[in-house]
């Protein structure tokens, strides 16, 4: 099923070398700054994931506040509600927002929806899906749920402190990436870029548009939702305001989209550059600019879009493979 | 029955607000290809500028709206001409991203100026109510609103069907280049459509402002409440587009009386999946 250079992406020293180094990382950081490092590996495993629909399969899914807030809210309120293990209630909070995911393909394959009423109808979802959580109880409401105090027990989906929580992100956003160049190099990959090129041609040549769609979207769901789930017991507190929010999912794509969006390399690196930026601006300007973070990043947007619209990663490349390319044929010459 | 009735009229009166908000997004979208999701916030923004004004010169923001539409006219014109035009034949995506760009930099740039502590716009007319027999009562701003909608949407008609500016906007949207062979300027005409339904959206701001609390992230929902209404008209028909604005309008308004709680704003939302699902042509129009 796997082409072999999955298997070679799975023994590449530019895999295991860097998150070796990050594994190091909590010895070095300030407790500060390795929350903003939890942060930032907590969206790089929620862009990777939007990526799976959004950048392989070209959807513009705008629905993934939804399954986020599913893993975080839905999750949550079975521990606290109902006494329910987080690791199960992660695993049902993950079938749940996977059952959706397919929901919303199946409408999609079955009304043959164009790109833009896929992203209105994926919003409207959003939508209704913050408004059920602060119109219920169970959920939380509008003032969210308190989790129980960390007590650093393993097996009821507890880390510790700051450095456990830094793991377990990193081991997320691990596990996202090698998902991510699974599918790039199995079959479902090839489907998806080819729904994303031509979907009549992809049906023409006996792709089946549901089954591919419906995958890719279960695949994306399921995973933020657990970057919801461990989001919310890293913070200790689930606040639906940011977690339901259709603004969640549209700062993701903004991510995705800056970085570069197919390859899982342009949201990895978007989301490890872009959030840390964020954070400090917000943690040193927060108080007098509230916002200036975000009107960065519409600006860096506006600017990508307009001058290297296949993202900021593989524009990158392509001028550093320009400039080896011009410094060999000048060393020839 | 009372409430039924106050809550159709109230309905009717936001969703015609609605409406004029959805017709200028439909204007720019249909002569220049481009789905705007800053459009609401352009809307937020003209209601920041009108506080402005009645803060530092004390005018009252119906005369500030009219005193802002060359402003966002000319926003709008410049947004179109240097950010828009040059992706509009790309891929959709890119151009939502655009937009939504556009967004988090009049959002967080309004933030940052003015503050998220949600304002309020005094105005003269603010508090007035007209009462109609004993059970109906309307608040003065919200008719005027609505009647001013309905005004400016009759004036867009009037221009779009009988003249011939009107005429060169329709041969632009129905073929734009057999319209630049017949001698239409069409980038430029573009442009102009562009700034005048962002200007739309000063008029629009300050028919909405009072009694309305103003904070900058309050765009995103008069982008998305529009922008459900124009699909559900079916995108090309003004007609449908209005009558679009006064079914979410009215269906909000029964939906949060006679639905407990927040599970009555979701049944615009719901309606508007099911229209887009069995009627994707829009609800007036034939297949």
């Amino acid at each position: 099923m796997m082409r072999p250079d999955f298997f070679q992406f799975l023994r590449s020293p530019l895999l295991w070398v860097p998150v070796i180094l990050a594994a190091l990382l909590p010895y070095g950081l300030s407790s500060y700054h390795l929350a903003i490092g939890t942060l930032a590996l907590l969206y790089v495993s929620l862009a990777l994931s939007w990526n799976i629909v959004g950048g392989m399969a070209g959807q513009i899914s705008l629905t993934h506040s939804v399954f986020v807030g599913c893993g975080a809210i839905f999750a949550s309120s079975l521990l606290v509600r109902l006494g329910v293990n987080l690791w199960i209630a992660m695993a049902i909070a993950a079938a749940v927002s996977a059952a959706i995911g397919v929901f919303i393909a199946l409408v999609d394959s079955r009304f043959r929806l164009g790109h833009l009423s896929f992203a209105l109808v994926t919003l409207a979802f959003a939508e209704i899906g913050e408004l059920v959580v602060s119109g219920s109880e169970w959920l939380g409401g509008a003032s969210g749920i308190d989790l129980p105090k960390d007590r650093g027990q393993f097996w009821q989906f507890q880390f510790g402190g700051g450095s456990g929580y830094f793991w377990a992100a990193l081991v997320l956003a691990l596990i996202c990436l090698v998902v991510s160049q699974a599918i790039l190099s199995s079959r479902l990959g090839y489907f998806l870029r080819a729904v994303r090129d031509n979907e009549d041609a992809a049906q023409a040549i006996g792709i089946r548009l549901f089954r591919a769609k419906a995958m890719a979207m279960a695949i994306s769901a399921a995973l933020s939702s657990v970057a919801g789930t461990l989001y919310a017991r890293y913070s200790n507190f689930v606040d639906p305001s940011l977690l339901a929010s259709p603004n969640l999912t549209i700062e993701i794509v903004l991510v995705a989209t800056i970085g570069g969006l197919g390859t899982p390399l342009g949201p990895l690196l978007a989301a490890l550059v872009l959030i840390p930026c964020g954070e400090l601006l917000r943690g040193r300007f927060g108080g007098s600019l509230p916002g200036l973070h975000f009107f960065l990043y519409g600006v860096l947007i506006i600017i990508v879009v307009l001058t290297s619209p296949e993202g900021m990663v593989p524009r990158l490349f392509g001028l550093w493979k320009r400039f080896v390319a011009g410094r060999a044929r000048s060393r020839d010459v | 029955m009372e409430l039924l009735l106050q809550a159709t009229v109230q309905g009717l009166l936001v969703g015609g607000a609605y409406a004029l908000v959805a017709l200028s997004l439909g204007l720019t979208y249909n002569v220049s290809g481009i789905i705007n999701f800053a459009h609401g916030d352009f809307l937020t923004l003209s209601m920041f500028l009108a506080l402005a004004m009645q803060v530092a010169f004390r005018l009252d923001p119906y005369i500030s709206g009219v005193l802002l539409f060359p402003v966002l006219f000319v926003l709008g014109a410049g947004v179109y001409h240097f950010l828009l035009r040059p992706v509009a034949h790309r891929h959709l995506l890119m151009v939502i991203q655009l937009t939504l760009g556009i967004t988090f930099v009049v959002q967080n740039g309004l933030l940052m100026s003015f503050g998220g502590q949600p304002m309020r716009v005094p105005s003269a007319y603010e508090a007035s109510l007209i009462l109609i027999g004993d059970e109906l009562a309307i608040r003065t701003p919200q008719l005027l609103a609505f009647v001013g909608s309905l005004v400016l949407a009759l004036l867009l008609w009037l221009v779009l069907d009988h003249t011939e500016t009107g005429r060169r906007i329709r041969a632009v949207h129905q073929n734009p280049r057999a319209a630049a062979l017949m001698g239409i300027d069409v980038p430029r005409l573009r442009m102009v459509i562009f700034g005048v339904g962002i200007g739309i959206q000063a008029l629009a701001g300050v028919l909405l402002v009072p009694g309305q609390p103003v904070e900058p992230a309050l765009g995103f929902r008069y982008t998305v409440i529009p922008l459900m209404a124009l699909v559900m008209g079916g995108l090309t028909d003004f007609r449908g587009v209005y009558l679009g604005a006064l079914l979410i309008g009215v269906t909000e308004a029964l939906g949060t009386v006679y639905v407990s709680g927040t599970s009555g704003m979701m049944v615009p939302y719901g309606l508007f999946i099911l229209v887009l699902l069995l009627r994707p042509q829009g609800l007036f129009r034939r297949a």
